[in-house]
């Protein structure tokens, strides 16, 4: 009988430690959680709730472990340079809304690389006023070479003036692989503030990311009249298709998302074809196009894919 | 060819400037020769000002080969004006140069003194009689004089001394009086330094050099620690810093960094140029290390003294501040920008980018009408230059396009909005420059773009050009 206990006692701990090295809330809690699912009853998705962002969409919190993670990596990915503006849009929404949460004014720093201003353009404060955020609210920092941008980003992290940092890069990057984001994903976790990463045209890779999402443009929802009906042929807010391809869960989460600038909220649009669970496939691939000649139409691997290698 | 710089011996042998090279080898064929190069001379007369600037912040280089300091205030700092010049030349003839020196009361005199006398400290009252014996060229006066001069047997200063004024005006011109005033003091001359004197200044020279960059960072703390008295005493905080580091070999680094908020905390201070450092690794060598370190405040603003308050607010502002001039000062001051927006409705004029470190509480001249600005949509990213694109079959006249090509892909347009007509400012445009008619496309991907068509389809001289200028969510 003691040794049982023992046994027990050895396997909290070794449970704990593993709780705390991804993250999770500590498993005497979670135990409750698992005997309430047993019983059928929801499980709380308020778990860690200081240092969450509840999205306020329940479904998606709940993939989300509570909701977007202040401590941590979110990265947001695009397959194509074209999808700049879903990705971008999809990043500003969620730091627009935590600014709205933010009781003192959040400061966001947006670090990009000369490619990806090209490329996607220069952000535009007037078009970003009407996402809630003012032009004195971001700072925007153009290294020249990505070890600065890194630097950067890390001293940012550490400093406690800013609410939020954007780095923007453009694809898969030699230089910025697992160890970078590891470093980067630690001193977030330890300053409690959150670093999204926009990565345009960019492939799956093992990062140290808490979530990851594909970020595709998707028709816009039809304006609002005063009367409740649609008037139609009219481009109102935006909606971005989104695919979680990295959280807790291990099937790929597929859904369009619309956001409300002047409300600054998300709303989930049913379309058909979506899927809301981890049964069917995304319904939209995204392979329309064919894929470039960078080593991207290697045969697929068999079997599943355990971790991702290297895609720079 | 001829000989321009001789060294100490050549002149010994008897060689003069000016001689024709071929004579010079004729007398001695094994003579070493090399091409004069003004650019180098130059750089090295500027490393010597710069390693002057120990003795004063008032250095200028005069002609190829001379250089002035106003030690004025200056000397008693060094021991005085005996022990101010030999410590010059000693140091100097260490470094291997042969350099002549003198201190009077005015620049014309100490460089004739310099040149054609024997130098050293010429006091105020016998000026005169110092200058007497000199040649007239002493006077720094063009060669046509200096020969007009001496055929009139005016061969020394001594001779001009005595005459009358206004007939050697009427001779030889006013540069004539003008230089033997300056000589004599009676016409004050100010030396034009070479850089702008610092409002403040604090140094420390250091019996055993320094290397190691650590420890020369700590230093800087220090005397930044000694430099707060004076800013506090003008109410002030530093925007601009410099830090002069005299390596023992005469070479001078400066380094520079600048604030975004006045500045007086000696640690941030230190901190600056802990990141500068490391920014310019590549160009910094110690050497040998260094014996004399500076730190000079090039520019400074009125520091409001706020009481720190409980809140985090200002908390918040003190370490922006920070982090922003910790990357200007590492990465330089473009890298770190805040968009400014400006009265224009064209697009790409009502956004600027200026560098942080300049403006952080200044935010454009646009601040009360942000209600307007939401009025009409625009775009996440916009273009710096608007992309060309192809458009087909666009509803004549002014209507969006069924399909168009950019960045070499066809998109077919589902949705379109607009046009918004933008004209062109003409007070800042041509006048007879087309306006843009807007139009938000969404093609069947989802994409959402903000495209404008500049001129119209009326069958007029040209036909109406599309861009592309920006990207929606």
């Amino acid at each position: 009988m003691a040794e049982h206990a023992t046994a027990q006692e050895a396997l909290f701990a070794l449970r704990e430690q593993i709780a705390r090295m991804e993250g999770k809330a500590l498993p005497a809690l979670a135990a409750s959680q698992q005997a309430d699912a047993a019983a059928g009853i929801e499980p709380s998705i308020h778990r860690l709730s200081g240092m969450r962002h509840s999205l306020e969409i329940p479904a998606l919190d709940a993939a989300l472990d509570g909701g977007l993670p202040l401590n941590g990596i979110t990265e947001i990915r695009t397959r194509l340079m074209g999808d700049a503006g879903a990705a971008s849009g999809f990043v500003l929404a969620l730091v627009a809304r935590l600014k709205q949460s933010a009781a003192a004014g959040l400061r966001v720093l947006w670090i990009s690389e000369l490619v990806s201003m090209q490329e996607a353009g220069r952000p535009y404060a007037n078009g970003m006023a009407s996402f809630g955020l003012a032009p004195e609210d971001i700072l925007y920092a153009a290294p020249r070479k990505l070890e600065d941008a890194l630097w950067i980003a890390e001293a940012a992290i550490g400093s406690a003036a800013l609410g939020a940092i954007i780095l923007e890069v453009r694809g898969n990057l030699k230089h910025f692989g697992l160890t970078e984001s590891r470093r980067l994903s630690l001193r977030a976790k330890a300053a409690g503030r959150p670093l999204f990463i926009l990565r345009h045209a960019g492939d799956e890779e093992a990062s140290s990311a808490l979530f990851r999402f594909l970020a595709e443009p998707a028709p816009a929802s039809e304006r609002r009249l005063p009367d409740g009906s649609m008037l139609g042929g009219s481009i109102g807010h935006p909606v971005f298709r989104l695919t979680l391809e990295k959280s807790r869960n291990p099937a790929p989460l597929s859904f369009h998302l619309e956001w409300n600038p002047r409300d600054r909220q998300f709303s989930l649009v049913h379309k058909p074809g979506d899927a809301f669970s981890s049964q069917q496939p995304p319904a939209h691939r995204g392979d329309r196009l064919s894929a470039s000649g960078n080593g991207q139409d290697r045969p697929p691997a068999l079997g599943p894919v355990l971790a991702f290698e290297r895609a720079s | 060819m001829r000989l321009t710089a001789l060294d100490e011996v050549s002149e010994r042998l008897g060689l003069k400037r000016g001689q024709g090279v071929a004579e010079a080898r004729a007398m001695f064929p094994n003579l070493d020769l090399h091409d004069e190069d003004e650019a180098a001379d130059r750089t090295l007369l500027e490393a010597i000002a710069d390693w002057c600037d120990r003795y004063t912040p008032l250095v200028s280089v005069d002609g190829r080969d001379g250089i002035f300091l106003d030690i004025t205030g200056c000397a008693h700092l060094l021991g005085g004006e005996e022990a101010l010049l030999k410590d010059v030349l000693g140091r100097l003839q260490q470094m291997g140069f042969d350099a002549k020196g003198a201190i009077s009361s005015s620049p014309g005199l100490s460089w004739a003194a310099c040149r054609f006398g024997s130098g050293g400290v010429i006091s105020d009252d016998c000026g005169r009689s110092n200058l007497a014996p000199l040649p007239v060229a002493a006077l720094r006066l063009p060669e046509a004089m200096v020969s007009g001069l001496q055929k009139l047997g005016l061969k020394r200063i001594g001779d001009l001394l005595h005459l009358p004024r206004a007939p050697l005006a009427r001779r030889f011109g006013t540069l004539l009086l003008l230089r033997l005033d300056q000589a004599l003091g009676a016409n004050e001359e100010a030396i034009s330094p070479r850089r702008p004197v610092a409002a403040l200044s604090v140094e420390r020279r250091l019996a055993e050099p320094f290397q190691d960059e650590e420890q020369i960072l700590r230093l800087t703390g220090q005397i930044a620690g000694s430099l707060k008295p004076g800013l506090e005493a003008r109410g002030a905080g530093g925007r601009v810093f410099e830090l002069v580091l005299f390596r023992v070999d005469g070479k001078v680094f400066r380094l520079k960094a600048g604030t975004s908020q006045p500045l007086r905390d000696p640690g941030r201070i230190a901190k600056l140029f802990s990141e500068r450092l490391t920014a310019v690794q590549d160009g910094f060598d110690a050497g040998y290390g260094f014996e004399l370190l500076r730190l000079n405040v090039l520019q400074h603003e009125t520091l409001k003294s706020v009481q720190d308050d409980f809140g985090r607010r200002q908390q918040d502002e003190v370490l922006l501040a920070d982090f922003i001039d910790r990357v200007s000062a590492r990465f330089g001051t473009d890298c770190l920008l805040s968009a400014s927006l400006k009265q224009s409705h064209m697009p790409e004029r009502a956004e600027v980018f200026i560098p942080a470190i300049a403006g952080q509480a200044k935010t454009g001249d646009v601040k009360g009408d942000r209600v307007l600005r939401q009025v009409m949509l625009r775009p996440l990213r916009l273009f710096r230059y608007p992309e060309p694109m192809e458009a087909f079959a666009a509803t004549v006249p002014d209507g969006p396009p069924q399909r168009f090509r950019w960045r070499k892909v066809i998109h077919e347009v589902i949705r379109a909005e607009g046009p918004e007509r933008i004209s062109a400012e003409w007070w800042l445009d041509e006048p007879e420059e087309d306006e843009r008619d807007y139009f938000r496309l969404e093609s069947e991907l989802g994409r959402r773009l903000w495209v404008f068509r500049k001129g119209r389809y009326n069958g007029a001289k040209q036909a109406p050009v599309w861009r592309v200028h920006g990207i929606f969510a």
